[in-house]
């Protein structure tokens, strides 16, 4: 259970966080939602623990700054691409925590021949990641995670650059760790797939959460309307499936 | 999750052959130096000379071997395995396939360093040469630092400092230069590099700082993959990054400092050795550095023995000889990982 | 111009071996005359040649062209190469101290049991007259060195009796066509003080403490030199292409015609041919007032 209690983060003079209060249960999927610049990310990094912040954030008991005895799997939105590095080395680096850096034990290859096929990537193995497409990118950074056999995996906009169907299959992936176990945290733009996947939502605007709860609760929710500056029209499908989208005409 | 098809059809991130094979590479390649040069040697009578045996050489041959070709060849090793392995750390900091051991103002800093002594007092200052270098190198690369101000780990703003450091150095290299006409013909030839004299003495005190700075660096190898990625992915593999690039900035530097101190600004190793050695196994880990260190050690003595040989009587700097070879080398290898055509 | 310059330096040597063989040294047990001598200078090669040592040497440097009988070679005077000097076997090394390492190269050949001559490049005449000993007493011609010593001094003397001028005129003495220049604290530059020629590169002395500023066109005009002296006229410069220059064909020593070409390399030599130089200068100011 990661606890998020009176949370604040400021870089310089601007706020980016101010008085986050929630609680995230282990084994499901949470998702960050909100417009540009609402601090999603900053929000991710911290629960990484790669970020100071005043307030405190606690997973079982423990605070997060700095503490590496967790053992948390990160996905990038925008990550870096080492030029001539191939997949397998790519997707390998995932086991460089358990294994130690430099070593590389029978068991851990074996996974990660496991995991290039489960994400369809071990035909690919000896390319290049520079030369990946968009959504075998995205496959490679879950592969990676995967390897790494974590407890909590965040993920930053997931989702973003690729194509409806790559969206699927990537979000499809994700949700074969909740079968594990694994409690996943993720920021989308894209409401409509976080409402598809994630059991709870939180709603951040301008650095505040706005509104945090189960998926259906909050889809519905007037504080979704007022995070988007009633911006968006929430549509039910047949099949109860919630669809969000923009409003066309913003003459307000 | 059982596996379907071939299972572990992975090769292994590192084979540990190869490096086996580069340190027999760096031994057979030194023997042949020494072996060679304008005088002829017996090939025999230097391997008893070498292990002690009796009917070794004698007089002014013994002299030859061991007071001018062996701490020749052992410096040319040393300052080989110093750049290549700079070079590579400096690549992985700066995720960048193009950086080399230079970069963050060393070799400006040299030069400056190098072109003061020269200019102070002539040749009472000459001896006083590679300190000075070495302090400019090193100065160098810490104002670089101390000027990317609070990103100061930073990549990219380490980057634009060293090149705004040496630019300046440069400046104020030349303007002494111009100043002091005497001291250009010295300058140019330090520039291009040269392992004309080593003695003992040089040779001892370089391998002090290179192999101290070789060992910080190969014990960090390992983490070093990390800094290829971003700060957050590295953190999550459990790697301190800034921490990390600030000891492999500053031991790299070290390297290179020693390096040019001792034999000037040799260009190509830093840049070529990595590749190639990249290029061939196929993997840009940093396990490889040791590896890189052996070839660029191997690399450097062969460089040398071309130096002495291959225009003899006249001595061809070894810049020349590094830039020949290595850049159509260099050619290769972007072209077959497509860099180029990335 | 040239012809008379062979010709005496031929006669010189011709003179000192006469001399040298009447005035015989006995060879020291401790100090043997050198037999096998490498000289890595070309002001060294000319003096040895002239001073009697011609004999001794067996390999000289690739630029050391004159005498043209000298056993020049590949080896270079200022990236010396230990190992392919030793392949010579030589029993003396004259070595340039402008070369580059030049001390740890001397270091190492004397490991080698070498013995090496440092050569400092004189920067005034008497020193010119020391080294010209020195070189004497290393290869055992001190009788031959006395002789091109005394020969050089007789030769200086006359020319500057006949050239010196009674008041000092103005020259410019061009290295190259972007205006380096050479002031009074260099070699060449003594040597036209002798004659009392005024120097207009000495004010600008303080911009490269080596003696080599460079001058602006500008300054140069408005100084005005009765004479220039060209050390690269073996470039192409000539009087028709200074004149070309802008501003340059009111200087005097254009209108005058005082353009004189210097020859190569004597000028930068400093061996015995420095007394034909010095003749050189007095009959070409001659005619100049």
């Amino acid at each position: 259970m990661i606890k998020v209690t009176d949370l604040s983060i400021r870089f310089g003079s601007r706020e980016i966080l101010k008085d986050i209060n929630v609680e995230i249960s282990d084994g499901k999927w949470t998702c960050l939602v909100g417009p540009n610049g609402a601090g999603k990310t900053t929000f991710l990094r911290a629960l990484l623990g790669s970020q100071s912040y005043s307030g405190s954030i606690t997973d079982d008991g423990l605070e997060v700054f700095r503490n590496h005895h967790r053992n948390v799997a990160f996905v990038p939105q925008f990550p870096q691409i080492p030029i001539g590095m191939s997949v397998s080395e790519y997707v390998a680096l995932g086991r460089s925590k358990r294994d130690g850096w430099g070593n590389e034990s029978k068991h851990s290859r074996n996974l990660v021949a496991e995991i290039l096929q489960i994400t369809g990537l071990f035909g690919m193995q000896s390319q290049y990641v520079s030369q990946l497409s968009g959504g075998e990118m995205q496959r490679a950074l879950i592969a990676r995670a995967l390897v790494q056999e974590p407890t909590l995996i965040l993920l930053d906009e997931p989702t973003s650059a690729l194509d409806l169907h790559h969206q699927i299959a990537v979000l499809n992936n994700i949700e074969l760790l909740k079968e594990r176990g694994v409690t996943i945290i993720s920021t989308m733009h894209d409401i409509t797939l976080a409402a598809m996947y994630a059991e709870k939502i939180i709603v951040m605007y301008e650095g505040k959460v706005l509104l945090d709860g189960p998926s259906d609760q909050v889809i519905h929710s007037p504080q979704l309307q007022e995070a988007f500056e009633n911006r968006i029209n929430v549509f039910t499908l047949d099949s109860g499936r919630p669809v969000i989208v923009a409003k066309k005409d913003l003459k307000n | 999750m059982k596996l379907k098809g071939n299972e572990s059809a992975l090769s292994p991130i590192w084979n540990w052959k190869i490096t086996a094979l580069s340190f027999a590479l760096l031994f057979f390649v030194a023997i042949l130096a020494i072996s060679f040069g304008p005088v002829p040697l017996s090939f025999q009578k230097i391997l008893r000379t070498l292990f002690g045996l009796s009917g070794g050489l004698t007089g002014q041959e013994r002299t030859l071997l061991i007071d001018l070709r062996l701490p020749r060849a052992l410096l040319a090793a040393l300052v080989g395995a110093a750049l290549a392995t700079s070079g590579a750390v400096y690549q992985t900091v700066f995720r960048n396939p193009l950086a080399d051991p230079y970069l963050l103002g060393a070799a400006a800093g040299a030069g400056l360093g190098a072109t003061i002594a020269i200019t102070s007092a002539g040749a009472d200052l000459y001896n006083l040469l590679p300190i000075f270098s070495f302090i400019g190198a090193i100065l160098a690369v810490l104002v670089s630092f101390f000027i990317s101000g609070k990103f100061f780990a930073e990549p990219n703003s380490l980057l634009l400092s060293g090149i705004a450091v040496g630019s300046f150095a440069t400046a104020v290299q030349t303007y002494l230069q111009q100043r002091n006409s005497s001291s250009l013909r010295p300058v140019y030839s330090w520039i291009l590099g040269e392992l004309t004299v080593a003695n003992w003495q040089i040779v001892t005190w370089s391998a002090i700082y290179i192999l101290i700075a070789l060992t910080i660096l190969v014990t960090v190898s390992k983490q070093l993959d990390g800094l290829m990625l971003t700060d957050d992915e590295a953190y999550s593999l459990g790697i301190n990054p800034n921490r990390l690039r600030v000891i492999a900035v500053i031991a790299a530097t070290l390297a290179t400092a020693t390096a040019v101190s001792a034999s000037g600004l040799i260009g190509f190793v830093g840049i070529v050795v990595p590749h190639l050695v990249r290029g061939i196994t196929h993997r840009v880990t940093n396990r490889g550095l040791l590896t890189i260190a052996l070839v660029g050690a191997s690399f450097l003595v062969l460089a040398d023995l071309g130096a002495r040989t291959l225009l003899s009587p006249a001595e061809l700097p070894i810049g020349v000889i590094t830039a020949f070879v290595g850049a159509p080398f260099f050619l290769v290898v972007l072209r077959k990982k497509r860099l180029v055509t990335q | 111009m040239f012809k008379n310059q062979t010709g005496s330096a031929f006669r010189i040597a011709l003179l000192s071996l006469a001399l040298s063989l009447l005035s015989f040294a006995p060879a020291d047990a401790a100090n043997p005359t050198p037999k096998r001598i490498i000289s890595l200078s070309p002001s060294a090669t000319e003096t040895l040649f002239a001073i009697g040592a011609g004999a001794q040497v067996i390999a000289v440097d690739d630029l050391s062209n004159f005498p043209t009988n000298a056993p020049i070679t590949q080896l270079s005077a200022f990236n010396p190469n230990v190992e392919a000097l030793l392949n010579y076997k030589p029993d003396l090394i004259i070595l340039n101290a402008d070369a580059t390492k030049a001390l740890d190269i001397k270091t190492a050949l004397e490991k080698l049991r070498i013995k090496v001559f440092l050569e400092r490049a004189p920067d005034n005449l008497s020193r010119v007259y020391q080294e010209i000993s020195a070189l004497g007493r290393a290869t055992g011609n001190v009788a031959g060195a006395q002789n091109v010593i005394t020969d050089m001094k007789t030769k200086i003397k006359a020319a500057l009796k006949s050239g010196r001028k009674a008041r000092k005129i103005s020259f410019f003495h061009e290295l190259d066509n972007t205006l380096y220049s050479a002031t009074s604290d260099t070699f060449i530059g003594k040597v036209y003080k002798d004659f009392n020629l005024a120097n207009i590169a000495d004010p600008a002395a303080s911009a490269d403490s080596a003696g080599y500023p460079q001058l602006q066109s500008e300054y140069l005009i408005k100084a005005n030199p009765r004479i220039i002296f060209l050390a690269d006229a073996q470039y192409g410069e000539s009087i028709k292409t200074l004149a070309k220059r802008p501003g340059w064909n009111k200087v005097s020593a254009i209108t005058k015609k005082n353009v004189i070409a210097l020859p190569e390399d004597i000028p930068s030599r400093w061996g015995p041919r420095l007394a034909d130089f010095y003749q050189f200068i007095a009959t070409s100011i001659a005619k100049i007032a």
